[in-house]
């Protein structure tokens, strides 16, 4: 007999996952919604990520005039840079998840935002795609408002004394993108070029934005603590 | 005796093409409070639901700006959503919600949602 077993697709399913399926074919069941609703969803959000909001910063960077709007208005300032936050997602109108009203946090060399969800996970999807899974995690929510410094330190990011970090707890229908400073090395550049530089972690406010830096500070990936066993029907004897 | 209807779809209806807060945009009345007035966050009972966050309970901030009407997410997670509230941003020193946080870092602030039930004048 064969000792071949195909390897999981998942090291590990989590509670949540498991009560997200019941919920959702409970759902189905009840006409809620449709299968085909929720594949169109699915779909919907796997073609979201940072670029449109790295490109609203990096314009906002090069133009005062849309700068002013970014700050007044984000929904409509993100129509310039293909993101409708209305009619959008497969319902025109937002929720679930996430609601129609965006807040461009303007940095300054004084001021430093960084953005959490203390009570579940908020995030400006639409304009930033799917948060990363440190951002949802209880340790980040936990501590975030109350040790901002220590937690930045922890991303590489340590700020003097004299300036003043702005948490802002993302609890009701406002999604938050930082905007932040523009670095000193970068005249001259165009607009591609600052939005590259212009990562997820600068905009949600856990590092800021350098020339030569494209990419995410990696985070560490802790093993399952209850792995997918995935040898249904292997006699133990 | 036929079984009641309820419309599952009310939200949609309001809101497509129009968004979420913006549908509720002028139902919430005269607001209570303006920029710039100090304001206490309440201690409310918040049995099964709640969107207010217990770490800011009973401190005082200052309102920065009133940002939208909607049903305050107690009602709506029960679909009550015919009293829409102003919600306002509210800053706080973070001092004054963590009284162990460092001197030295006085100036940090945070910043969060509250519908109107949830303030009160300090």
């Amino acid at each position: 007999m064969s000792e071949h077993k195909a390897a999981p697709m998942v090291d590990e399913v989590s509670d949540f996952e498991v009560l997200e399926m019941a919920v959702r074919e409970l759902a189905i069941e009840k006409g809620l919604f449709s299968a085909d609703d929720h594949r169109r969803w699915t779909e919907y959000i796997h073609t979201l990520g940072p670029l449109p909001a790295a490109r609203l910063v990096a314009k906002a960077w090069l133009d005062p005039e849309y700068r002013k709007l970014a700050v007044k208005d984000g929904v409509k300032a993100s129509l310039e840079v293909g993101v409708d936050w209305i009619n959008d997602m497969p319902t025109h109108f937002g929720t679930p998840s996430d609601y129609c009203n965006l807040r461009v946090l303007e940095d300054t060399p004084k001021v430093k935002h960084v953005v959490v969800c203390t009570l579940c996970s908020c995030y400006p999807r639409p304009i930033l795609g799917q948060s990363p899974e440190w951002y949802r995690t209880p340790n980040y929510r936990r501590r975030l408002v109350r040790w901002p410094r220590q937690v930045l330190a922890e991303f590489g990011l340590q700020l003097p004394a004299d300036v003043e970090i702005r948490v802002a707890d993302s609890n009701q229908k406002t999604r938050y993108i930082v905007m932040p400073v523009r670095p000193e090395g970068t005249e001259g550049w165009s607009e591609e070029q600052l939005a590259e530089i212009v990562t997820r972690d600068c905009l949600i406010g856990v590092a800021v934005p350098r020339p030569g830096v494209t990419a995410n500070a990696l985070r560490p990936i802790h093993p399952a603590v209850h792995p997918v066993q995935h040898d249904h029907g292997h006699d133990h004897g | 005796m036929s079984k009641p209807h309820y419309d599952r779809e009310h939200h949609a209806k309001k809101a497509t093409g129009i968004g979420d807060p913006q549908c509720f945009k002028g139902e919430a009345g005269k607001a209570k409070f303006k920029v710039g007035d100090r304001v206490r966050i309440r201690n409310l009972p918040d049995v099964f639901y709640t969107r207010c966050q217990v770490y800011t309970r009973g401190a005082v901030g200052t309102v920065t700006e009133l940002v939208y009407e909607s049903p305050a997410a107690e009602d709506e997670a029960w679909d009550n959503t015919d009293k829409p509230e102003w919600f306002y941003s509210v800053v706080f020193r973070q001092k004054e919600l963590w009284p162990e946080y460092p001197d030295l870092y006085a100036e940090d602030t945070l910043e969060s949602e509250f519908s109107e039930r949830w303030l009160e004048p300090a």
